[in-house]
């Protein structure tokens, strides 16, 4: 092992927290932060006047919480749930439009295609 | 057409009933006179009267073939012509004879240019006998009661240069002299003087009349052969000078009236002759108009270098209300700046004289005017006449010289701003100099003139306006 | 007609005039060069020809002299008065415009003097120019604006404005082209030069003089040129601007990108100026080997017709008969069907006039690929002898350039004022300053020159080829050292064409084998569209003819919309393919419509008249569902189950390549040679003539609309419409 190697290790050992020192405390601010915006669901519905039933919107936000399950970096988590916050500030005080909400609900991407004739059919080039 | 004309008229002589016999001149020895010049003359003027050249400048006798022989031209021409090219100039040369048309470029060098080898283009010689200046009335003298002067003129300075025909490019309101020039030519054909072998001299010389339509600009040398070419009279850009590129493409030179017809008289009498008159470098005798305020305004032939006032008071009878009345004189035609009274009373009429005077002789047009005249009105109407008569080739000129008449014809109402005379000045600079011929020149000088002698009589104008309608808005303005 | 005046002719001639071309170097050619002369510009020596401008000297040290008169390609006028500056030992400053240098002679440009002459004149100019810079279309490319930002004043002291104003100039009307706003001229003269030097239109001049100088054409009229355009870009400020462009956008507002015209054979280089995916205007663009800076009016104007009549989507017929808009993939689909169940020696695929090479290429490797061998071009010629295997035989080998070099021209059967505008203005300007002589087989025609007019019949042309004429063009085109013979394309179609074309071939060969020059080539064959030499050099058969009367079951037209295929010529159970950009002649004919693109619209390779490969780039992309046109066949290819081997450009140009390596040198002309091969292939092809020469295109009002493009331009239509009123006029 290098001793450049060692070095990040003893950096990332040490390195300063954004808002929790352990994961419990990630996790808690996680669940906190899913609350909230679980209970802010039907007023965000009716505000933006969404096409969605409220049990559509906690699918898309569990779905949406569970994508990020695999994160296991506490600075990333915690990183994940201030952004979260502010999102859900934006979406209670109505900053956002009806069309932000949406977004939430876009369907994936398809893939470009690849081949000439798809190529050809699908787009303009 | 002009062309045309002569031939048909040469064609039909015995109609014109103008056959008359032929004085056998060919048998007389040659005999020219020597003066000689004093070498310091002091005194210049009054002119003999055996020394004029145009004897017949009132008409009073003759003018067509047959008195004109009596007066002495076409006397001896064939064995001028036989002398040859370098004799001509060399003594056109000697006479010092400077350009009548304004310019005052000396002729015998102007001919010279001529001479360089042939190229093959033929070579033609132009009379200028646009005589369009506002106050200079001498050509058309010449071309109603002297033609075969001019006639003959061409002849000679034709041969001067090898040129094989002349234009004699003449003003088209002069009608009457237009018609005695074309009875003269035709006289000449008739007699054989000129056209093929001319006066038995083995050189062949034609002579065409072409008339204007009325532009003054054709006046302007280049702008003259663009019009004889049937162009627009519009000047062209020097260099090529016509002497290179001229008419038709040909090698051309292009001389005033006066400066052709006397050509005859100086290789008769010697050029030497013509040098003893007027000073060094400005010899000669000259066509002088008076017109204006003056008792008896009139065309007279005197010495170069007469003092001006002596002029006016021996000729044309005084300045009316006497000298005392004088206002200023505009010495050379309407183009060259006035003088006033004092500079007047001294001054030599001749180019170095007034170029002195920080005027020129010009056509030494003489406008006099006495003190009933409203001077910046009649420096404005001349600014009138140059921008009625610019042709609207080059911007400074065009544009510079409409700005000045309005300026101008504020200045006569006093409707402007003292500052506005510097600004006038300033303009009358950006025009002089910088356009393709010489009237931006010319329309700027009268101003400089009037400017430079006559500011406080602007100034006092445009306080006179102020005290009546206020202040003027170009107060304001500028 | 006046040939220029010999001072003209002779500042125009001079060295420093002609362009720097390399290919117009010939053995004989060198002249002596007269040693140059120092002249000194602000104190830096340049060495200089004699009979060089003080402006020219000036530029060559990268001094720039301001101007407005002045123009490279026209006689020195001189009367703007901008270019004066101070030369040592001068009283006066000098225009530098007309001014030739002198040995030694010291140039200040950026004196005192000059600076307050240039000052003054600039007040002079602005004196009477309205001050409508916001509302004129110069505005942003106006010289006025530039040189009086850069050498003018920078307040006004014109204080009459407020007593008496301006001049105000009543606007002239020349035509549907030129919008004229006349108080703004400054008289610079330069529109009136180039009508009566490169036009060859005498209608323009000046009447009046002094302040009420005006140009104009005095009875009002319009400018009967085809390459009347060019005044607006000539015109430095806003008195001449375009009429269909007027306030339509700012120059700062455009993107300009570099292109080629496909409208006439030649080729011209192009600008094409687009603002949000549309093209505003067309302009020239500085080629010196082909337009020089001159663009003919239908190159120009027509772009209007590229928003108009366009084929947005795919299209099949219906059960009633009617073309109806479908998806891509049904077009292809029903286009491969019709393809895949017909016989391959039924199948015939046509190529118009705007197509480019990438497409060509395309479609013949795709009916090649079904079996068939029958690819066509509209145009016909002859295939008899050579054929189109000498790339000689149906180029203008000569170049466009060098026949200003010419001393004498012959042309057979073409009006090439009409045909090729920019190659008429070329030798009109050697007819004007070299002396040049034209002579014209072929109906009379007003070419904007004089010529000798020898007669309409083709048998002139077989008299001259024997050698057996007694016609002086005869004997002037045996002593001409530099005779150029240029034989129309469209004679070639008629039954006589291929005797015509080795007749031209056999007179050529005789005079090119007496010339001394051997580098100087003399046949020419002037094509009449932008796609035919492509055509030719990938191996398309000239003229549908033949394969017509074979009875086709499937027509691929590529764009052929010159209306020699009909539904009349074609058997009742015919399927049409109509690929192309315009709903035109083969569009409304066809039952599968396959939109294409316009030449503004792709990246594509044209082949000009004389074998000059250029590109051009995509200005703004192609409207609705259309797509680029090699695409389109790759496409249908695929579909078929007889794919192309090339996916993008780039394999496509490798293609090219691999066909002819002339296709994709961009710029280049490759010499060809084989004059003596293809006449001696073709002297038995020498038969008797007797048909009379004639030409398409006669009139100015024939010129405007020749293809699918300028049909569909109401810019075009609004010209024909207005010469024929200007015909019909006393004036």
């Amino acid at each position: 092992m290098s001793a450049a190697r060692q070095a990040i290790k003893v950096g990332t050992k040490n390195v300063r927290p954004v808002l929790s020192v352990n994961h419990g405390e990630a996790k808690r601010r996680v669940l906190n932060l899913y609350k909230a915006w679980y209970r802010q669901i039907p007023y965000l519905v009716k505000d933006y006047d969404m096409p969605k039933s409220e049990e559509q919107c906690r699918e898309k936000l569990k779905e949406m919480f569970l994508n990020n399950k695999h994160v296991s970096d506490i600075r990333v988590i915690d990183m994940l749930v201030i952004k979260g916050q502010m999102e859900l500030k934006e979406a209670v005080n109505l900053w956002k439009q009806k069309g932000h909400m949406m977004a939430y609900f876009k369907p994936t991407e398809e893939p470009k295609p690849k081949d000439f004739l798809s190529k050809f059919f699908s787009s303009n080039e | 057409m002009a062309g045309a004309l002569a031939r048909v008229i040469r064609g039909t002589k015995t109609n014109l009933g103008i056959v008359g016999p032929l004085a056998n001149i060919n048998n007389v020895p040659v005999r020219f006179q020597q003066t000689q010049a004093p070498p310091t003359k002091s005194k210049y003027g009054p002119l003999a009267d055996q020394d004029r050249i145009f004897t017949n400048l009132y008409g009073r006798h003759d003018w067509r073939l047959k008195g004109a022989m009596a007066r002495g031209d076409w006397y001896l021409t064939k064995e001028i012509l036989l002398k040859g090219t370098d004799w001509i100039v060399n003594e056109m040369k000697t006479s010092g004879l400077r350009g009548r048309g304004g310019a005052g470029f000396p002729t015998g060098m102007k001919w010279s240019f001529m001479n360089k080898p042939s190229d093959g283009r033929p070579k033609y010689l132009v009379v200028n006998a646009d005589e369009g200046e506002p106050g200079t009335c001498k050509d058309r003298e010449i071309m109603r009661h002297d033609p075969h002067k001019l006639v003959e003129g061409c002849l000679i300075a034709g041969k001067a240069m090898g040129a094989q025909a002349a234009y004699i490019y003449i003003r088209g309101e002069f009608y009457n002299e237009a018609s005695n020039l074309q009875v003269a030519i035709a006289e000449a054909y008739q007699a054989g003087l000129i056209g093929k072998n001319a006066c038995g001299s083995g050189y062949d010389f034609d002579v065409f009349v072409h008339r204007g339509a009325g532009a003054y600009i054709c006046g302007e040398e280049t702008a003259l052969i663009e019009s004889i070419e049937g162009k627009q009279g519009k000047p062209r850009l020097k260099p090529p000078f016509p002497a290179d590129v001229g008419l038709f493409g040909c090698p051309t030179t292009v001389n005033n009236v006066e400066t052709i017809a006397v050509a005859p008289t100086i290789c008769r009498r010697g050029g030497k002759w013509f040098a003893s008159f007027g000073r060094a470098r400005n010899s000669g005798t000259k066509l002088f108009n008076i017109s204006g305020h003056v008792n008896t305004p009139c065309t007279v032939e005197e010495e170069m270098s007469i003092p001006l006032k002596e002029l006016i008071e021996r000729h044309a009878g005084g300045v009316c209300g006497g000298w005392d009345n004088l206002l200023a004189i505009i010495p050379g035609g309407s183009s060259t700046p006035l003088i006033p009274k004092d500079v007047c009373s001294t001054v030599l009429m001749d180019f170095d004289g007034l170029v002195a005077a920080q005027t020129s002789l010009g056509t030494a047009a003489i406008i006099v005017m006495d003190k009933s005249t409203d001077i910046v009105k009649a420096i404005a109407r001349l600014i009138m006449f140059y921008k009625h008569e610019s042709c609207g080739q080059c911007t400074p000129c065009r544009e510079g010289v409409s700005w000045m008449n309005k300026i101008m014809y504020r200045f006569v109402e006093g409707n402007a701003s003292p500052k506005e005379i510097d600004m006038l000045w300033e303009i009358s600079k950006q025009i002089e100099g910088h356009t393709i011929c010489a009237l931006g020149d010319g329309a700027a000088w009268p101003v400089q003139g009037l400017i430079r002698h006559f500011r406080p009589e602007l100034e006092r104008r445009m306080q006179v306006w102020a005290c009546t309608h206020g202040p003027s808005m170009a107060e304001k303005l500028y | 007609m006046l040939r220029q005046p010999l001072s003209r002719a002779l500042a125009l001639s001079s060295p420093a005039r002609v362009a720097p071309l390399a290919a117009r170097r010939y053995a004989d050619a060198v002249p002596a060069q007269p040693e140059k002369v120092e002249v000194f510009i602000d104190d830096q020596p340049v060495h200089v020809l004699p009979g060089t401008t003080v402006l020219q000297a000036a530029a060559q040290v990268g001094v720039e002299i301001p101007r407005f008169c002045y123009h490279e390609r026209l006689a020195v006028a001189g009367n703007c008065r901008m270019c004066l500056v101070e030369v040592e030992k001068s009283p006066k400053p000098v225009a530098a415009c007309a001014m030739p240098v002198m040995k030694g002679m010291r140039v200040k440009t950026n004196s005192d003097l000059t600076r307050k002459a240039r000052e003054g004149v600039m007040e002079f100019l602005l004196v009477n120019h309205p001050l409508d810079c916001p509302i004129c279309d110069q505005g942003g490319e106006c010289d006025l604006q530039d040189q009086s930002m850069a050498f003018g004043s920078d307040r006004s002291r014109f204080t009459d404005i407020h007593f008496s104003g301006k001049r105000a100039v009543e606007d002239k009307d020349v035509g549907p082209l030129i919008k004229t706003i006349m108080t703004r001229c400054i008289h610079c003269t330069r529109c009136i030069r180039f009508a009566s030097e490169v036009a060859g239109v005498d209608d323009f001049g000046t009447t009046g003089r002094g302040t009420e100088m005006q140009v104009g054409t005095y009875v009002e009229k319009m400018f009967l040129s085809e390459l009347s355009g060019n005044i607006i870009d000539l015109c430095p400020v806003g008195a001449l601007t375009s009429k269909p462009y007027s306030f339509a956008a700012r120059p700062w507002e455009t993107r300009r990108i570099d292109s080629v015209d496909v409208l006439d054979p030649l080729g011209s280089n192009i600008v094409v100026a687009t603002r949000t995916n549309e093209v505003l205007r067309i302009l020239p663009r500085t080629n010196e080997e082909i337009n020089e800076e001159w663009l003919s009016d239908k190159s120009r104007f027509a772009c209007d017709g590229l928003k108009r009549q366009r084929l947005v989507t795919p299209m099949l017929k219906d059960s009633r008969g009617n073309l109806a808009p479908v998806e891509w993939e049904d077009a292809v689909v029903a286009a491969a069907r019709a393809l895949r169940d017909c016989p391959p020696d039924k199948l015939l695929a046509v190529a118009g006039g705007l197509a480019d090479a990438e497409a060509l290429v395309a479609l013949k490797d795709l009916l090649n690929r079904l079996g068939s061998e029958h690819v066509c071009t509209e145009h016909y010629f002859p295939t008899q002898g050579a054929g189109t295997d000498l790339r000689s035989s149906y180029l203008l080998n000569t170049k466009i350039a060098n026949v200003e070099d010419a001393d004498f021209v012959l042309l057979i059967g073409t009006n090439t004022r009409f045909e090729a505008p920019l190659l008429n203005a070329r030798i009109r300007k050697a007819f004007i300053h070299k002396e040049t002589d034209v002579a014209l087989v072929g109906p009379k025609v007003d070419l904007t020159y004089e010529y000798t007019h020898v007669g309409d019949s083709a048998s002139i042309v077989k008299d001259f080829a024997s050698g057996t004429s007694s016609h002086e063009v005869m004997k002037r085109l045996q002593q001409a050292k530099r005779p150029v013979v240029i034989l129309g394309a469209d004679q070639l179609k008629s039954e006589e064409g291929p005797a015509l074309l080795a007749y031209t071939q056999e007179l050529a060969h005789k005079l090119q084998e007496n010339l001394q020059d051997k580098e100087w080539k003399v046949l020419n064959v002037l094509q009449r569209t932008a796609s035919q030499v492509a055509a030719l050099d990938i191996g398309y058969q000239p003229g549908v003819g033949q394969a017509l009367a074979a009875g086709p079951k499937v027509v691929y037209l590529l764009g052929a919309d010159s209306g020699v295929v009909t539904r009349e010529s074609l058997p009742e159970d015919v399927t049409i393919i109509y690929q192309g950009h315009h709903g035109d002649v083969g569009a409304s004919i066809a039952d599968i419509v396959l939109p294409g693109a316009a030449y503004t619209e792709k990246r594509a390779t044209y082949v000009n008249a004389e074998g000059r490969a250029q590109q051009t780039l995509v200005a703004v992309s192609p409207p609705g569902k259309a797509r680029e046109d090699w695409k389109i066949i790759r496409a249908l290819s695929e579909v078929l189950g007889a794919g192309l081997p090339y996916d993008t450009l780039d394999e496509v140009r490798d293609r090219l390549s691999q066909v002819s390596p002339a296709l994709v040198a961009y710029g280049d002309v490759q010499p060809n040679n084989y004059f003596a091969q293809a006449r001696a292939l073709a002297q038995s092809l020498q038969k008797p003539v007797s048909g009379k020469l004639d030409v398409q295109l006669k009139q100015l009002e024939d010129f405007f609309m020749t293809d699918a493009i300028s049909r569909a331009s109401p810019t075009m239509a609004k010209c024909v419409q207005a010469v024929l009123k200007q015909k019909n006029s006393p004036y």
